[in-house]
């Protein structure tokens, strides 16, 4: 599905040029379920957000169902990532001034989905979620696990192949985070690639594969922390 | 989607209630002030559009130019000129005359009854030729323009005019009805016009009497008669150019003609040019009036202008600040919106139609308050434009225009700050709080600089405006103002035999009680008209001619106003002039060193005329002008203004009013239905300084209103700064600061960008006030302390506004603001 190749990311700092990614070379196949792990500073954020498309890169390349995303323009990589690619955040970021409903119809706008048909797909995933009951309420008016879960609702409806979560469980006690997980799990199952940033071996462990992170560099054993 | 933008837009408006009051606020008065010079120049512009081939119609008006250099415009042409030019200029389609009557009584009489009904002064009366209608637009309800003011003693009415006259009987039934002025001209009826009332034109006469009617009767000689040296503005000249012609061939032919009739010998010239001045010209040349109506201004409409792109312009430079400033709290919303897919052109258009909303409201806003600027501007704003005049199409077009205007200038720079945001950056962290993305702070700080310039501007402008208008009215004029009162007697031209009238009624005014003195003269010392003569005098050596303000005396007029004498003797009463009494800067120009000196010289009228007197100098006018050459005469034949002074009101506060009472009461008895019009001389002083005082009131709302707006913005950036900062000032008291230290440290920015706006305020204002100062011959002095007031007034203001918010913020308890982080 993607493959990243020989990906470099660097600042400079006078005459010392600092890596956040050095070196990163990583293929995903189609419906795997892919969490990077690393301490914090390892760049497993920055990685996220090049795959997102969010970031960019110094170096390398990176291809993306065939597309060279190097080689895109700004506005061709945001109409690439918009149809294909779905994110979670940790802080949940919804719309404070929009409702749940709201919230998760935004990708629909821009994607110039019709009115019609809007409704109709973001009523499947409410129900589907179980909270069309809090379709009319603002973020602020829900919990910390509902709020995540809108942000996945948000993330899943328009249909991405890529699921891209930094700490998606980070701000959730254990038992919201162990919902989120198993929901990943199933969607995972039904065929949604999978990408996740964790700290948690027990998420790690719903994945079917971990990617070790060390001072940007990928390592083969995982990191004693 | 725009569904979804307007849903984002409303909510985002309630929530920042404060902000947003700012924004609409601000921009509101702007709008408005927008909105009401637009109606202004919309309607000055429009004078005259409606007359047919206006293009080609030009009226004819003289300067009379003197050898001294002086010139006097006057917008009429000698009586005979007309008819001569008609037959002798070729080029022309048409050319017509009117001459613009005094007030009128009118009669009209009614069968079975004895007495006709009377008006009394009737205005807006001309005696117009049988080219008028033909020249200018009009539309004929009954009779019509062949057959109308060709004969002497015929007369056309508006409709209005003869439903006065008439009641509510048919325009048909009105023609060949008889209308008699002024006791002796017996007219016919022979036409009914509709009004041009309604039409913004300055051509608002009601009743057109044929001028044959004039040359029949002795009115042609009071206006002039045959003289060509003879020149009235009541004599209106208009031509029509038959279209191959210019105006300046025409221009160039009259002085041949003048020379031809007026027999000026060979090789002298006669003083005069005649201009041919377009009708578009007509309600705007100062130089020549239209007909004693209000003229438009274009130098007033230029001030307005400004007014209007100041407070426009700050209240943009709020929007753009308080927007800016606050994109920050917007960063995460923005971010969101990219990673969900959002391109930089459709946040661009969200962040319009967010700021589209809210222009819309101001615009709503501004509407609104139509009528109060139209109130706060009314010395500047034509009677014609109400709130009513909001109701044309073109307006609500302007309106819809200057708002997406108004959208763009103050949304266009926030929208591209916001969207420049990177949802990498927005995103990566909780907390975030982007100083970096919320545009350059130079710009921010200069708009504010910008706009306390402005307001620095005008506060001194209008500081200064108001100390000239002090120093003029307080100035010692030379004559005393206080306590005067003065009338005008009716007198009619018609009339053969002498009206003593008003002698019995000075011998009357002299007994009553209340008053100290009465005079019976001309005009007072200082007012608004005069006249002038081209005076000789032999000075000893040479000849001395100039042109000289003539004034009439009175008997106890000089003690009523006393003015001072400096040499010589008063003037003895007398009929008609037997002598002269002149001012010290009239025998200064006569190459007198001594002005005791003048005192036996003679002004050579014909007649040798002895000067008997020298008085001090006085301002005839406003200071505008310096003190020119004045002569005084005693001619009761030209005396028909009472002058009375009043005695010192001390602890009975109705005296004048008793008094002024006892003197209506003697006139009416003597003037039996004529009206009685007291004017206060000090009052009228004051009519001399209207336009400073026009000025002046225009400044202070115009400095106030943009005050206002700078304040609201000041405010509404200290909120935001106070706000970002709660954290760093806990951090800052918890180490130890003093409230004092926290205030000033918050407040120090803000104090800076004052200052900074006072010293690029000052030299500016200083040198426009300067120049604006020069234009008087008399002019107060631009002290330091105005300009030191006016900034302190600024800076004080700015504090006040700073320490209300900080204060607040500096003395919250620490523990609080940390907790929360």
């Amino acid at each position: 599905m993607l493959e990243l190749k020989g990906i470099y990311k660097w600042f400079n700092t006078g005459n010392n040029r600092t890596f956040l990614l050095k070196d990163v070379d990583l293929s995903v196949k189609a419906g795997e379920f892919i969490s990077i792990m690393g301490p914090s500073g390892s760049g497993k954020s920055t990685l996220l957000n090049v795959i997102g498309m969010l970031d960019s890169f110094d170096q390398g390349e990176y291809h993306f169902l065939h597309e060279s995303v190097h080689k895109l323009k700004e506005k061709q990589r945001s109409a690439l990532y918009k149809q294909y690619i779905g994110f979670v955040f940790q802080a949940y970021h919804l719309i404070d001034e929009l409702t749940v409903y709201e919230n998760i119809e935004t990708p629909l706008i821009y994607q110039d989905v019709k009115t019609s048909e809007r409704k109709a797909m973001v009523a499947d995933i409410l129900d589907r979620f179980q909270i069309v009951g809090k379709k009319d309420l603002f973020p602020t008016q829900l919990s910390g696990g509902q709020q995540q879960l809108v942000g996945i609702a948000r993330a899943l409806i328009a249909r991405p192949k890529l699921l891209l979560a930094d700490e998606p469980t980070g701000n959730l006690n254990s038992k919201q985070g162990e919902e989120i997980m198993s929901l990943f799990k199933q969607l995972n199952d039904e065929g949604v690639t999978i990408i996740q940033v964790t700290h948690s071996e027990k998420n790690a462990g719903y994945g079917s594969r971990v990617i070790n992170l060390l001072d940007g560099m990928i390592v083969n054993e995982p990191v004693v922390k | 989607m725009f569904r979804n933008y307007f849903i984002i837009a409303l909510r985002k408006i309630n929530r920042n209630r404060l902000f947003s009051f700012i924004n609409i606020a601000g921009l509101g008065i702007g709008i408005s002030a927008a909105l009401v010079i637009y109606l202004v120049v919309q309607h000055e512009f429009n004078y005259e559009k409606f007359q047919n081939d206006r293009d080609r119609i030009y009226r004819v008006t003289t300067d009379l130019c003197f050898s001294d250099g002086t010139l006097f415009p006057n917008s009429g042409v000698p009586m005979p000129m007309p008819a001569t030019v008609r037959s002798e200029v070729p080029g022309l389609e048409m050319v017509t005359h009117f001459i613009t009557a005094n007030e009128a009584k009118v009669e009209v009489p009614f069968v079975g009854s004895e007495s006709p009904a009377v008006f009394k002064k009737q205005n807006q009366i001309i005696y117009a030729d049988e080219f008028y209608f033909r020249m200018f637009t009009y539309e004929w309800v009954a009779g019509s323009r062949q057959t109308s003011l060709k004969d002497p003693f015929q007369v056309v009415l508006t409709e209005t005019k003869a439903k006065t006259y008439f009641g509510e009987m048919k325009p048909q039934d009105i023609i060949g009805r008889t209308i008699i002025y002024d006791d002796s001209i017996k007219t016919t009826v022979a036409g009914v016009v509709k009004d041009n009332a309604s039409r913004t034109t300055d051509f608002q006469f009601t009743e057109f009497i044929s001028l044959s009617t004039a040359q029949t009767t002795g009115l042609k000689y009071h206006h002039g008669g045959d003289e060509w040296g003879s020149i009235n503005s009541s004599s209106q000249m208009f031509v029509k150019l038959d279209g191959a012609t210019l105006a300046q061939q025409v221009e160039a032919q009259l002085p041949a003609l003048r020379s031809r009739h007026a027999k000026t010998p060979a090789g002298e010239k006669d003083g005069m040019e005649n201009h041919l001045q377009t009708l578009t010209d007509l309600h705007f040349n100062p130089m020549y009036d239209v007909f004693g109506r209000r003229q438009g201004s274009r130098s007033t409409m230029l001030g307005l202008l400004a007014v209007a792109i100041f407070l426009l312009l700050l209240g943009c430079i709020n929007f753009v600040n308080l927007t800016t400033a606050q994109s920050a709290l917007r960063a995460k919303e923005i971010g969101i919106r990219k990673t969900a897919g959002s391109t930089k052109g459709q946040l661009i258009m969200q962040f319009l139609s967010e700021t589209f909303i809210l222009t819309l409201a101001a615009t709503i806003l501004s509407v609104v308050m139509v009528p109060w600027l139209l109130n706060i501007f009314s010395d500047f704003i034509p009677p014609e434009v109400d709130f009513s005049s909001l109701n044309q199409p073109h307006v609500w077009i302007f309106l819809g225009v200057l708002t997406v205007a108004v959208t763009f200038l103050s949304g266009f720079y926030p929208a591209w700050v916001l969207t420049k945001f990177q949802p990498v950056t927005v995103l990566k962290s909780p907390g975030f709080t982007g100083k970096s993305g919320t545009g350059k702070p130079w710009i921010r700080k200069t708009l504010t600089v910008t706009q306390f310039v402005i307001a620095q501007f005008l506060i001194i402008a209008s500081f200064v405006v108001s100390k000239q208008i002090q120093f003029s009215m307080a100035k010692d004029l030379g004559y005393k103002k206080d306590a005067i009162v003065y009338f005008q007697v009716p007198f009619n031209f018609f009339d053969e035999k002498k009206d003593d009238r008003r002698f019995r009624l000075v011998e009357k005014l002299r007994l009553i009680p209340e008053l100290e003195k009465v005079s019976l003269g001309g005009s007072p010392p200082a007012s608004n008209g005069m006249s002038t003569s081209d005076l000789k005098v032999d000075n000893g050596k040479k000849l001395v001619q100039m042109m000289v303000e003539m004034k009439y005396g009175g008997e106890n007029y000089f003690d009523i106003y006393q003015l001072k004498l400096i040499a010589g003797r008063w003037l003895q009463p007398s009929d008609t002039v037997k002598e002269y009494l002149i001012n010290e800067t009239y025998a200064k120009s006569l190459g007198l060193e001594d002005p005791l000196k003048a005192v036996g010289l003679f002004v050579d009228r014909g007649k040798k005329i002895p000067i008997v007197g020298v008085i001090g100098d006085f301002n005839t006018t406003s200071t505008h002008t310096a003190i020119k050459p004045l002569a005084y005469s005693f001619e009761t034949e030209n005396n028909y203004v009472v002058h009375l002074s009043l005695k010192e009101r001390g602890d009975q506060p109705d005296l004048w009013k008793q008094g002024l009472d006892k003197v209506e009461k003697e006139f009416s008895q003597l003037y039996p239905g004529e009206e009685l019009e007291f004017t206060f001389f000090d009052e009228s002083i004051a009519t001399f300084y209207k336009k400073e005082q026009d000025i002046s009131r225009l400044l202070k709302w115009a400095s106030g209103l943009c005050i206002f707006i700078s304040c609201l913005g000041l405010m509404g950036l200290v909120i935001y700064i106070t706000n970002t900062r709660t954290k760093e000032i806990g951090v800052r008291k918890v180490l130890g600061a003093s409230i004092t230290q926290i205030v000033t440290l918050l407040s120090k920015d803000f104090v800076k960008v004052v200052l900074v706006a006072f010293f690029i305020a000052l030299p500016l204002a200083w040198w426009a006030m300067h120049t604006w100062l020069i234009d008087f011959a008399y002019r107060t002095r631009l002290s330091w302390w105005i300009f030191a007031i006016s900034g302190a007034g600024m800076l004080l203001l700015a504090i006040i506004i700073l320490s209300a918010r900080t204060i607040r913020s500096a003395s919250a308890n620490p523990v609080k603001s940390l907790r929360s982080e």
